[in-house]
């Protein structure tokens, strides 16, 4: 074997480096650790490199590698961020790497971490990789070629390694669980799951287990050829001009097909909206069973029949099959007999649209020909009205205005349609608060030109508004001697709001004080055991401390309490819209909201009574319907206090009346 | 800490990791005084710290009010039982000087550091001390720039307008060539100058290859003496420097003594800046009383293999013992290599990537450099010199192989 001298001199100066890092005080590791990065960052330009890399990782840790970085503490890291910083140009691709290793090391029990367990690590990588399939199975076009850096490349390294010395066959499980989990909460942005479901495609040409192989073609045929006929007629004229041949039995057969695929998976294939284009025109009685609307759905169909069709002709493309999820739901929840929504509906196909509006509209739909930006909002909307609990706040921080859009779609459609077209048409909406009207339009700052893209019609149109109309709202009373909230929430979602708010945060120490009336308060008011068994009807904007796997407080969080009631089993239940569209994470000490089994609706998450209190900091009640405070028992307020005090709580200092002190 | 605590403490005032490691590993206890937002990093590692916001109170104080205004910052530091303060920056060294002036209830110290921070005061004493300087005056406005600059084109006898000779305006009180403006011609006068530039220090030009010295200083002699070439000015140094400046060694080690002497320096480290002219003449530039910038330590440790932050603060470390500095200075004539950094600005707007050339990394005196592509791509205006962006550093035993490099690579263009 000949033995490359650059080569060795670069394991040595890695070595040496990470020699140097190692005896360095903790206070002065950053002095050494850039040296060090790049070192290692030479090591990834080859496979050996990569290896040997993983060869030191165990060590790591202990040399201060990650000191005093955001990488430093493992338990913290989250998998889906790990794609992105790996194609970064610079050091947090390189830190990435290092970190990967680290984990894998963790994994292999190579070393042991006082936060990271085996099984922890393991689970994490497995994320990973389910969430990194594109390194793993690199796409080989030219394309593809050209475009991927040195980043690219050293992923792949990565993944190399990572495949090496765990299973390929973990993976599917992951994905596929990662892809139900997010898809039976029927989001209206699908984009997430149809990149899963891409990318588990490729899982099928390698030794997944059957099951997991039949799961993953169920899913692709979701969105994409699920019917022979599809299969063998891919191009979309070829497809429709075959519906044509067929006969009654074949086109009901091909409807069930795909009415059973969506009403399994919250997914449409855009197959099945040229099937449904063909049936409005030709054999607009079969829509029902196309749709597999339910009594209620059909006997709304047959009600408002020539606007449905219509609908079904502006909005229904391929582009827009999603949208026929939301049309199905939106008759089902018999949204058209609330009186504004069908003249609003009308006067929206025909708006003259702001050309700002169009072209943030037709630009979210890039690779569709002839769509206009009336047909792309049309679609929204009935997505809008049928899935107001899909509603999501895409990567942005605005999970103010998606509870908004979401209580509103349920509650006061007609309002959420004037919105829409005010905005779309003028440029401006007005909300009044405290006898002043607030115009969007005249407003600076915002979200607007950081807004991210990902976002379904009607929020790519209404957010910006809606966010100014929100921040203008808390600066006018953000010195006011309690929570902004109090005032805003209720100008801004509208009457629904109760009045009354209280919170556990002091205003001005930002200690948490007197916990223990916080919560007797929220029993008395919001448990139907103690608040004299007045019913929710609205749903309660609230704030929540959302947490880590750990416990440990990850920040501040909006979501709304839709309906609190006993689940199957006989336990009281706070349900839940969370706007993240993400509502099953696992926020430590056994709580883990779920999205099924407990009695839920679409789109709802949900939490043993108990357990919801005990990440609630504040929220809205009425005070003329609670029960008495001094009924719920102590040892209720106890176990609460004690689940807050040991997760998010330990953040804060603790003042006035509590029971444990 | 235990036994350490009956140790006197030392306050480094300012903010390097270098010089806190070096303290702790020479075991020396201290407190750091630094701006507000290192509180929580010093926090987090448990490191005696004070808040003291340089910025800020140098722009509500004079500096000859400072004196004044740093009993406040000395109470606190008696808390902690300090009794000498160490200047690691520009800006702090005054502060320093007030510092000790009152530990040691002298104002003399503090009068002491204002040498250095005055640029036409430290002219004055050089010269009173027998140190050849350029022609200089203090400046109030263009009239007097102006007047200076006709006097000495007059006295050069430089009278048709074509070949004037040039003047330098500088600020009196700051580090580098932060406001340092070079006037050819009355033009300039007009096209390089605003009224921020006012006070300042004018001076004749002086010719000849340009170094500076790093001299650690204990009893008024000279313990070690580096001297390091600047290759390309603001741009590129190397340590110890080419083999005909090397020659002058004696020369410049006379150069530096006499400064010594002029300045009454008794401890301490200094870091003068010489013309060494081809008659031989060694002219002095200036003078500061503080860590080097252009990461000159990190080059004195890659070559003569010492760590210079530790030197420095025994130096300036008034408890130090004789057995601690014994054998603690190498030799300075007997250097294992020569050692260069080449500091890199962008010289785009908005970085791209990075661009490391192979000819950079395949020759023979590339030791490494720091860069990645920043996460901040935005390159913000800068004055002087400014801080560079990343850093290239050469080694090797023959000159010729770092300071070349450092010639060449100063026009490339890493940033893009």
């Amino acid at each position: 074997m000949s033995v490359n001298p650059e080569k060795t001199l670069q394991s040595e100066r890695f070595v040496q480096a990470l020699h140097t890092l190692d005896q360095a005080q903790p206070f002065v590791k950053q002095l050494y650790q850039n040296n060090f990065f790049q070192e290692a960052s030479r090591l990834m330009d080859s496979m050996d490199g990569m290896q040997m890399l993983y060869q030191y990782a165990d060590q790591f840790d202990q040399a201060g590698v990650f000191e005093g970085g955001p990488w430093e503490d493992p338990s913290k890291l989250q998998p889906n961020l790990v794609n992105g910083s790996l194609r970064v140009d610079g050091l947090e691709s390189v830190v990435t790497i290092l970190s990967e290793l680290r984990m894998l090391s963790i994994a292999k029990e190579r070393q042991q971490h006082e936060k990271v367990t085996t099984t922890m690590a393991k689970k994490y990588l497995y994320e990973v990789m389910a969430l990194n399939l594109d390194f793993i199975f690199p796409e080989e076009t030219e394309q593809a070629r050209i475009e991927q850096g040195k980043e690219t490349e050293r992923a792949q390294r990565l993944f190399q390694v990572i495949v090496d010395e765990l299973s390929l066959k973990a993976i599917s499980r992951t994905l596929i669980q990662e892809i139900k989990r997010l898809s039976i909460q029927r989001p209206i942005m699908v984009n997430r799951i149809h990149l899963m479901i891409h990318k588990g495609e490729q899982l099928l040409h390698t030794d997944v287990d059957e099951q997991d192989r039949e799961e993953l073609q169920q899913f692709h045929g979701a969105i994409s050829r699920l019917t022979p006929l599809s299969q063998t007629h891919s191009e979309f004229p070829a497809y429709r001009s075959q519906l044509k041949t067929l006969s009654e039995t074949e086109l009901r057969q091909e409807a069930e097909a795909f009415s059973e695929s969506m009403r399994e998976t919250g997914l449409v294939s855009p197959y099945h909206a040229i099937l449904v284009r063909y049936l409005n025109r030709f054999k607009p009685e079969m829509l029902p069973e196309a749709l597999k609307l339910n009594n209620k759905g059909t006997a709304n169909f047959e009600e408002h029949r020539p606007l449905i069709q219509e609908l079904i002709k502006v909005a229904i493309h391929p582009p827009t099959s999603q949208s026929l999820y939301g049309l199905a739901r939106m008759l089902e929840r018999g949204v058209l007999s609330h009186f504004p929504v069908i003249p609003s509906l009308r006067r929206l196909i025909e708006l003259d649209l702001q050309p700002d509006v169009r072209k943030t509209l037709l630009e979210a739909f890039p690779d569709t020909d002839g769509l206009t930006a009336n047909d792309i909002l049309v679609a929204g909307i009935l997505s809008v009205l049928g899935q107001p609990l899909g509603i999501g706040q895409g990567l942005n921080p605005t999970c103010q205005s998606a509870r908004a859009l979401s209580l509103w779609s349920i509650h006061a459609p007609g309002h959420l349609l004037h919105l829409i077209a005010r905005a779309a048409r003028d440029g401006d909406i007005d909300l009044t608060f405290e006898g002043d009207r607030i115009h969007s339009r005249f407003l600076p700052g915002g979200l607007t030109p950081e807004l991210h893209k990902e976002l379904d019609p009607v929020s790519l149109v209404l957010v910006p508004h809606l966010d100014r109309i929100y921040a203008e709202m808390i600066r006018r009373v953000q010195f006011r001697l309690d929570d902004p909230h109090k005032w805003v929430n209720p100008a801004f979602y509208g009457e629904w709001i109760p009045r009354g708010f209280t919170k556990v945060f002091d205003h001005f120490t930002g200690n948490v004080t007197d916990f223990s009336p916080f919560v007797r308060l929220f029993y008395a008011t919001h448990h139907p055991e103690y608040n004299e068994g007045y019913e929710l009807i609205y749903p309660n904007p609230v704030g929540i401390c959302v947490t880590t796997v750990h416990g440990k407080m990850l920040g501040f969080h909006a979501v709304s309490i839709q309906r609190i009631k006993k689940d199957p089993d006989g336990e009281y239940r706070i349900y839940f819209y969370n706007p993240n569209n993400d509502s099953s994470q696992n926020w430590g000490q056994g709580i883990e909201p779920a999205v099924q089994g407990h009695g839920e609706v679409e789109g709802e998450s949900s939490l043993p009574f108990h357990e919801f209190v005990s990440r609630l900091y504040a929220f809205h009640y009425n005070p003329y319907e609670q029960g008495d405070a001094f009924a719920v028992e102590d040892s209720i307020v106890e176990k609460v206090e004690e689940l807050a005090r040991n997760s998010w709580g330990q953040e804060y200092h603790w003042t006035g009346k509590n029971t444990l002190g | 800490m235990g036994a350490q605590d009956t140790q006197k403490r030392i306050a480094l005032i300012g903010w390097s990791l270098p010089i806190m490691e070096a303290a702790d590993r020479l075991n020396r206890p201290f407190v750091v005084v630094g701006m507000p937002n290192c509180q929580d990093y010093a926090k987090k590692y448990d490191l005696p710290f004070v808040s003291w916001d340089f910025e800020k109170m140098n722009k509500q104080t004079e500096m000859e009010d400072r004196l004044k205004h740093a009993e406040e910052l000395y109470y606190r530091l008696k808390d902690y039982g300090a009794e000498h303060a160490i200047p690691l920056f520009e800006e702090t060294v005054e502060w320093a000087g007030a510092l000790n002036a009152l530990f040691k209830e002298n104002p003399r110290h503090f009068y002491h550091s204002l040498l250095f921070r005055h640029k036409a005061r430290m002219k004055r004493r050089a010269l009173i001390g027998g140190l050849k300087v350029g022609v200089f005056e203090e400046g109030k406005n263009k009239n007097d720039v102006k007047r200076f600059f006709k006097s000495i084109n007059d006295a050069c006898l430089k009278i048709d307008n074509k070949d004037y000779e040039p003047v330098h305006i500088k600020a009196f009180d700051r580090a580098g060539a932060a406001g340092h403006r070079l006037i050819r011609s009355e033009e300039d006068i007009e096209k390089k100058l605003t009224d921020h530039n006012f006070p300042c220090l004018m001076e004749s030009h002086l010719d000849g290859t340009e170094v500076s010295c790093e001299v650690f200083i204990r009893n008024g002699k000279i313990l070690f003496l580096n001297i390091t070439e600047y290759v390309v000015f603001g741009y590129s140094m190397m340590a110890p420097p080419s083999p005909e400046i090397e020659k002058k060694r004696p020369q410049i080690r006379e150069a530096c003594q006499q400064l010594i002497d002029a300045f009454d320096i008794d401890c301490g480290v200094i870091h003068p800046e010489f013309f060494l002219a081809e008659d031989g003449r060694i002219n002095f530039g200036e003078v500061a009383f503080r860590v080097p910038g252009g990461h000159i330590y990190e080059l004195i440790q890659r070559t003569y293999g010492f760590n210079a932050f530790e030197g420095h603060l025994l130096c300036c470390d008034p408890n130090t013992t004789d057995e601690e500095l014994h054998d603690f200075f190498p030799d300075e004539t007997k250097p294992k290599g020569h050692a260069g950094s080449l500091l890199v600005y962008p010289r785009v707007k908005y970085i791209q990537g990075l661009n490391i050339p192979e000819t950079l990394e395949n020759h023979p005196g590339y030791d490494r450099h720091n860069m990645f592509t920043p996460v901040e791509r935005k390159v913000p205006d800068r004055e002087g010199y400014g801080n560079h962006h990343g850093t290239v550093f050469f080694y090797h035993e023959d000159s010729e192989h770092v300071r070349q490099p450092l010639q060449d690579f100063v026009e490339h263009d890493f940033y893009i």
